[in-house]
């Protein structure tokens, strides 16, 4: 399989001088900074739980949410079938696409990072398992845009997603009471959280490698989704 | 001569209804094939399970002697071009950057852009954003994106159906030159004029099946009745039959000077078409 970096470029480009333009993405973008800058003002050292609320907020709105509505404009306008009939492979145009949300998504996480005053006991890990948890956003993102038709469509099939893995943390509350919900556990904005407490607890990589397993197996199964749903919806039913 | 597009025994349906029933034709290489039919007879349809954006049901669709599905490996991409109803642009970006994504998709010069746009008579236009621009424009530019990259098949489905005379005549000699430049074309429309004035061949497509194929030309001689219409100096319209005894009229009509005009009673495309079908092209 050949690989053009060229045409992956080439889509994120695009992608970028239509952000300028594209006042959706733009405020979407925004949305977690407000909660951040609060978070940031109210307490002088917030607690882990409060860093990752907005951290996962960033993630449901900009990652998963933004990805979502930039496949379903595609969708909608008529735009994905021409990059589909294009020599462009599927990983070069899902890359391309994807690739926006991504810078979006990190320097999301980085300013409310700042705002928040967040400062990991070890930022290689932290930094890892945030990286790895984007693409999992990121491809749940493209899946809900590949399964919708338009950009209204996708802002209503997000919302139950976003308060799944946005503020899954209360869901987790609820374990003890309902012992149905405990799947929560095993989401990897939960297990995000998990890891970094432990990391601020002082742990090394070998004692967060299950937390980064359960991630990476989210982000396999969500990126093989992508790829079946991607190739169905190339064919016309 | 080569078959660029093979189809055999193609069929066609969708839940409970058929769009193609038994669809036979080819396409020879080099040629402008027309493929005509209306709204619903299944052109669309053969267009997209031609081009890979619909399974068939049953039968064969072959391009460049593979079967269809096969041209989404990389290498058939390049090869064709193809306009249909579900072709769209970014709205909010203009003419030059929409063609630029599709350059750098194909590797194609960025040259390219200003050779196109002249073909489709909208150089003027190319800093335009997208959004701001006519249904006629719009269509003339994902014709030009279509072109870009010179393939050897375009599959064109009613190209010209939101354009004004003049931009449907530029339109049509771009078309020329890229046929004059080896491009295969597989054009449908409902537009008959269109078809007579570029199709080597045409098919007549009607509810799921292929009706009639042959050059317009054979079409329209094979349907005459063999007669041409005088008209007379005094107004008279006389029709006389292509035999001795109408050639003999006609030399009377003639050395008299009483013929103001003379034409021939070939039918047209249209008439052809309504004749085989007893249905309308709209």
């Amino acid at each position: 399989m050949t690989f053009s970096l060229k045409r992956v470029v080439a889509i994120f480009e695009k992608d970028i001088k239509d952000l300028s333009k594209n006042m959706f993405v733009l405020t979407s973008m925004l949305m977690p900074l407000p909660l951040a800058i609060l978070f940031g003002s109210v307490s002088k050292e917030p607690s882990i739980q409060m860093h990752y609320l907005v951290i996962n907020m960033a993630f449901a709105l900009v990652a998963a949410f933004v990805q979502c509505a930039l496949i379903a404009e595609e969708k909608e306008k008529n735009t994905l079938r021409g990059l589909m009939l294009s020599p462009a492979s599927t990983f070069e145009i899902l890359s391309g696409k994807s690739l926006l949300s991504i810078v979006l998504t990190v320097i999301t996480i980085v300013i409310s990072a700042l705002l928040t005053g967040y400062h990991p006991a070890n930022f290689f890990i932290v930094a890892l398992a945030i990286f790895i948890s984007i693409f999992f956003y990121i491809a749940l993102g493209t899946l809900l845009g590949l399964l919708t038709k338009s950009i209204m469509e996708a802002s209503v099939i997000t919302l139950p997603v976003m308060l799944l893995f946005g503020l899954g943390s209360f869901l987790q509350a609820l374990t003890a009471e309902y012992p149905q919900l405990s799947f929560v556990e095993y989401l990897p904005n939960i297990q995000l959280e998990l890891l970094a407490t432990e990391v601020q607890n002082g742990v090394g990589i070998t004692d967060v490698w299950s937390q980064l397993a359960v991630i990476a197996v989210w982000v396999v199964s969500a990126c093989i989704l992508v790829v079946v749903t991607y190739k169905k919806r190339a064919i016309d039913e | 001569m080569e078959n660029i597009i093979e189809v055999k025994s193609l069929q066609k349906m969708f839940a409970n209804q058929t769009a193609l029933e038994d669809v036979n034709f080819h396409v020879r290489k080099g040629e402008i094939f027309g493929f005509l039919g209306p709204s619903g007879s299944g052109k669309t349809t053969t267009i997209k399970i031609l081009t890979d954006q619909l399974f068939p049901t049953d039968g064969i669709a072959n391009v460049f002697g593979v079967p269809s599905i096969m041209l989404r490996k990389k290498g058939y991409r390049k090869k064709f071009g193809v306009l249909t109803d579900n072709s769209g642009l970014y709205e909010r970006l203009t003419v030059y950057d929409n063609l630029k994504l599709y350059c750098q998709l194909y590797d194609v010069s960025f040259k390219r852009i200003t050779e196109v746009l002249a073909m489709v008579n909208l150089q003027p236009e190319q800093k335009i954003v997208v959004s701001k621009l006519s249904r006629g424009m719009l269509q003339r530019v994902m014709l030009a994106r279509t072109f870009l990259h010179e393939p050897e098949l375009l599959f064109l489905d009613e190209p010209t159906s939101s354009l004004d005379p003049v931009n449907s005549k530029h339109i049509h000699d771009g078309l020329r030159q890229l046929n004059a430049k080896g491009t295969t074309i597989f054009l449908t429309t409902h537009d008959m004029n269109e078809a007579e004035l570029l199709c080597h061949r045409v098919a007549f497509l009607n509810k799921g099946k292929v009706q009639l194929l042959d050059e317009p030309q054979k079409l329209r001689r094979k349907f005459s009745d063999s007669t041409m219409t005088v008209e007379l100096t005094d107004g008279r319209k006389i029709i006389l039959h292509n035999d001795l005894e109408g050639s003999k009229e006609l030399y009377t009509y003639m050395s008299t000077g009483q013929m103001a005009s003379i034409y021939s009673n070939e039918p047209t495309l249209g008439d052809i078409f309504v004749e085989v079908t007893g249905r309308k092209l709209v």
